[in-house]
């Protein structure tokens, strides 16, 4: 009896779901469509899919993370801003959410994600751009690739690094102190190792984005960059060092917005976002770190890598610690 | 003053005021604001925080040699370009037109890793070349330092400098030349002592918008200057302003009215050095043929010297992409590299329903864009040139506003205009702000072309009872073609690659080629770059080919010659 009770309760919650799954939907669709500003890369198949699967059309506006508090901030408050779902690091999402731009909104869809994922009703987060060692295998042994983070201090890699700016971009800024919290046993151990980082003069680029040419040229064999690369860049030579220590990232966040012109398109949107088949595509077809249960990116070993979400830095601690790498880089 | 020249010269004051003072205020609210948009509390934060960084003092000196050598490189080889080309019997002049045009038409980025993967020391292909054949032991040549800035800098400023000068060596008035020769010159110090100083407005026109252009470039210092740890001003406002999430681009603005403010006075010296116009006029109401130089024995030398010059500045470039859109990934030239060539990277380019998009809003905005600019920039010219008020010095100034701002900055300042009207996220918004920023493009070859028309020329057409307009479209325009057909090629490949106001203004379906290109960048994927980057490179080829063409038909000169 109890067991038939229960089979009933499940029945009856599920088919309440479908029912409110099916109302999102009718009312999404006579939205039309819903707007979709990221940073994100290379998720043009996740909008087509989401299309045709719902009937309801996706827009994507892609804006770089350098410009988007100011572009969402300017149309917000000249009553522009037109997007329903807003994503970016989730540093980027906290300051909109500070400037009241965010709805709340949980989506059934993450329920299966880990509970440290859900920052707040606003906020889930949903993969983490995860940077890693990365080397020309053609060029570096794999024997010989950095075992930990330590030996990029080696002298023997001195003027054969590639890796963003560390005095000004914000992700590789945090990182450097991601591993200084969660990777050095003490603060002499990290600073021996930036001293030595810096002793073999790294090759400075504005981002991340520029830092797999050189790699996979050759004319930098190893780098400090990202592993969705080796997806992304096929057939390139590139792999990354199985460290044993873990990687680091920023995490990526999605939110609904306050003001969204179509507001059950943009729930629609973030369900479908989250859910398994979206997040599989974006492992698989462009290499995502993503906080969906069990789905990873086609690359070897990284199913069993731990990948840690650094701390959430304010900008005056970025700027703090972007001055002080300024210093050890030596960099006018 | 004639009254309808007055009323003329307000109208226009008018139009480009709307046009270029809106972001420009809207930049200055921002660098005295509180916050990340234009409108906050007031506050000198930004100025003192911007002014007393400690790194300053450094990045400006960088900047100084960095904009001073480029625009000095531009200007001498576009003078010894445009000479050859225009008014010797060197062969390929055509081609070599052409060619001289091209680096206009690559993305400035895109030009940029091209020169890197040539000369960088670690395996740039030059520098393998030269390390095997001469036995060295390190690389001879280092792209990431201030020469190599300068160097590809002053490469990608060529065009402009090239179609300034260009149209003014075309109608050159032979009769001062000859009086020289009559007098006993030779060639060389005819050039030195008549030739130069009648194109001084034009040298010195190409030299200033060459000086604004560095100062507001971004790709070069990025590419070449950052690996190199090299920083200008550009850099070092990105730098200041982006180190983290909120970035605040009105500290960006609170410098960038220094360099407004630098580039306004530059106008005002320029007007002052070029006042007495009527000393540079070469067409006259005697009728002019410029004639050709024979070179003589000079000609094959000069042949090679122009033939590797345009070979390093438009063929191998242009090679290195074409190279790098059929190979797989980035790799050194090899004969693996060679066999594992393919049209992946076309047939995704091809079929990106973005990039066609991209497409065909570039090329309206090129072809639709360049026409309304260039319409624009004859009648500010005419102005500037003929009617020689403060009212057209400050119409003059105002072309330059939006122009003389760093590029990282202006785009902001219309998107902060704009969103304010209706016309925010549309293709017109594009359309309205690539006229603002680029007017200088139109205004100044036409302009120097302008200053060689006597204006006995527009009196005898007066006498002769016909009106203004009649004047303009019957006697100038014809006499301008050579100017009208740079001053539209400038704009028109300008506004193909565009990427500075775009970055910011575009929207779902206002998508361009610039934007479609960077965000190829920006995932690294540097073979659609490449291949998405000569497919731009043939649109902008093809829009020259025509204006040359079409400009050849309606060139008085040619019924003379």
């Amino acid at each position: 009896m109890k067991r038939l009770l229960v089979a009933f309760v499940v029945l009856f919650a599920s088919a309440a779901a479908h029912a409110a799954d099916q109302d999102l939907l009718k009312r999404a669709k006579s939205e039309g469509k819903a707007s979709f500003y990221a940073n994100i890369t290379a998720v043009e198949p996740i909008i087509k899919a989401f299309s045709t699967d719902t009937g309801v059309k996706a827009e994507y506006t892609r804006i770089s993370t350098t410009k988007f508090v100011a572009t969402a901030i300017t149309e917000f408050e000249a009553g522009k801003f037109m997007a329903d779902v807003v994503q970016g690091p989730l540093p980027v999402l906290e300051l909109l959410k500070g400037k009241g731009m965010l709805a709340s909104y949980r989506s059934p869809a993450a329920a299966g994600y880990p509970a440290w994922t859900r920052k707040d009703d606003r906020i889930q987060l949903f993969g983490i751009e995860y940077i890693a060692v990365i080397y020309n295998k053609e060029i570096v042994k794999s024997a010989d690739a950095p075992k930990r983070y330590e030996d990029l201090a080696d002298p023997k890699w001195r003027d054969k690094i590639v890796m963003p700016n560390p005095t000004n971009h914000a992700t590789t800024i945090g990182w450097l102190v991601g591993l200084r919290e969660h990777v050095f046993k003490s603060e002499a151990a990290w600073r021996k190792f930036l001293a030595g980082l810096a002793a073999n003069r790294p090759m400075f680029v504005a981002s991340l984005g520029p830092t797999p040419a050189p790699i996979e040229s050759g004319e930098k064999p190893i780098g400090i960059s990202m592993p969705k690369y080796i997806v992304t860049k096929a057939p390139a030579p590139l792999d990354w060092a199985r460290v044993s220590q873990p990687m680091l990232g920023t995490p990526r966040a999605i939110g609904v917005a306050s003001k969204a012109p179509h507001p059950n398109a943009a729930r629609l949107f973030v369900d479908y976002w989250l859910s398994k088949k979206s997040m599989e595509m974006l492992a698989k077809d462009v290499g995502e770190y993503v906080l969906a249960p069990g789905v990873h990116p086609p690359i070897d070993g990284i199913s069993k890598a731990k990948v840690i979400a650094i701390r959430e830095l304010p900008d005056e601690e970025i700027q703090k610690w972007g001055a002080e790498f300024k210093k050890i880089f030596a960099v006018k | 003053m004639d009254p309808s020249r007055s009323k003329l010269t307000f109208s226009l004051i008018l139009i480009v005021g709307v046009l270029t003072v809106g972001p420009v205020v809207m930049l200055v609210l921002g660098s005295f604001s509180e916050g990340l948009t234009a409108f906050g509390q007031f506050t000198l934060d930004k100025y003192v925080e911007a002014y007393t960084d400690p790194a300053l003092l450094d990045v400006i000196v960088n900047t100084t040699v960095f904009v001073l050598g480029s625009s000095l490189l531009s200007t001498i080889l576009a003078l010894f370009l445009a000479y050859l080309n225009n008014r010797t019997d060197i062969p390929f002049k055509f081609l070599f037109r052409i060619l001289s045009i091209v680096p206009m038409m690559i993305p400035h980025l895109l030009f940029s890793v091209s020169w890197a993967l040539l000369l960088n020391p670690s395996n740039g292909m030059i520098n393998l070349v030269l390390k095997n054949a001469l036995g060295l032991e390190s690389a001879p040549f280092n792209v990431y330092s201030l020469w190599g800035m300068i160097l590809v800098e002053g490469l990608l400023d060529l065009p402009i400098a090239y179609l300034i000068i260009a149209p003014a060596m075309a109608s050159f008035d032979v009769a001062l030349e000859e009086s020289s020769r009559v007098f006993g010159a030779g060639t060389w110090r005819t050039l030195v002592r008549v030739t130069l100083p009648v194109l001084r407005p034009a040298i010195l026109a190409a030299f200033i918008l060459g000086v604004v252009r560095s100062l507001a470039s971004f790709a070069v210092p990025s590419v070449i200057g950052m690996p190199g740890r090299v920083y200008v001003l550009a850099t070092h406002l990105y730098q200041m302003i982006a180190t983290g999430f909120a970035t605040d681009y009105g500290k960006a603005a609170a410098v960038g009215m220094s360099v407004l403010a630098a580039s306004v006075t530059l106008i005002f010296v320029y007007r002052a050095l070029t006042a007495e116009s009527e000393k540079y006029v070469t067409i006259s109401s005697r009728g002019y043929r410029p004639t050709v130089v024979e070179l003589k024995a000079a000609r094959l030398p000069l042949f090679l010297v122009v033939a590797t010059l345009s070979f390093a500045m438009a063929v191998l470039p242009v090679a290195v992409l074409f190279y790098t859109s059929l190979v797989p990934y980035s790799m050194v030239p090899s004969a693996r590299a060679f066999s594992m060539m393919g049209l992946k990277h076309w047939t995704a380019v091809l079929t990106d329903p973005l990039s066609l998009l991209s497409l065909k809003n570039s090329l309206f905005l090129g072809v639709a864009g360049a026409t309304l600019g260039v319409a624009l920039s004859i009648f500010v010219a005419y102005v500037i040139v003929k009617v020689k008020t403060r009212a057209a010095g400050i119409l003059e100034s105002l072309s330059f506003l939006s122009f003389s701002f760093p590029g990282i900055v202006i785009g902001v300042g219309f998107m902060w205009f704009f969103v304010q009207t209706p016309l925010y996220a549309t293709l017109w918004a594009l359309l309205i702000g690539y006229i603002a920023t680029y007017l200088p493009y139109g205004i100044r070859p036409l302009a120097s072309a302008f200053v060689q028309v006597h204006s006995h020329l527009e009196e005898s057409s007066h006498v002769c009872g016909a009106g203004a307009l009649t004047t303009m479209r019957r006697i100038i325009i014809p006499l301008l073609v050579p100017g009208i057909v740079s001053a539209w090629i400038l704009m028109a490949t300008m506004f193909v690659r565009e990427l500075t106001l775009s970055v910011v203004l575009s929207r779902p379906g206002t998508e361009v080629l610039a934007i479609q290109i960077l965000r190829f960048a920006d995932d690294g994927l540097w073979g659609k770059l490449s291949a998405l980057g000569i497919i731009m490179i043939g649109i902008s080829t093809s829009l020259v080919l025509i204006a040359t063409l079409v400009g050849a038909r309606f060139r008085p000169v040619q019924s003379a010659e």
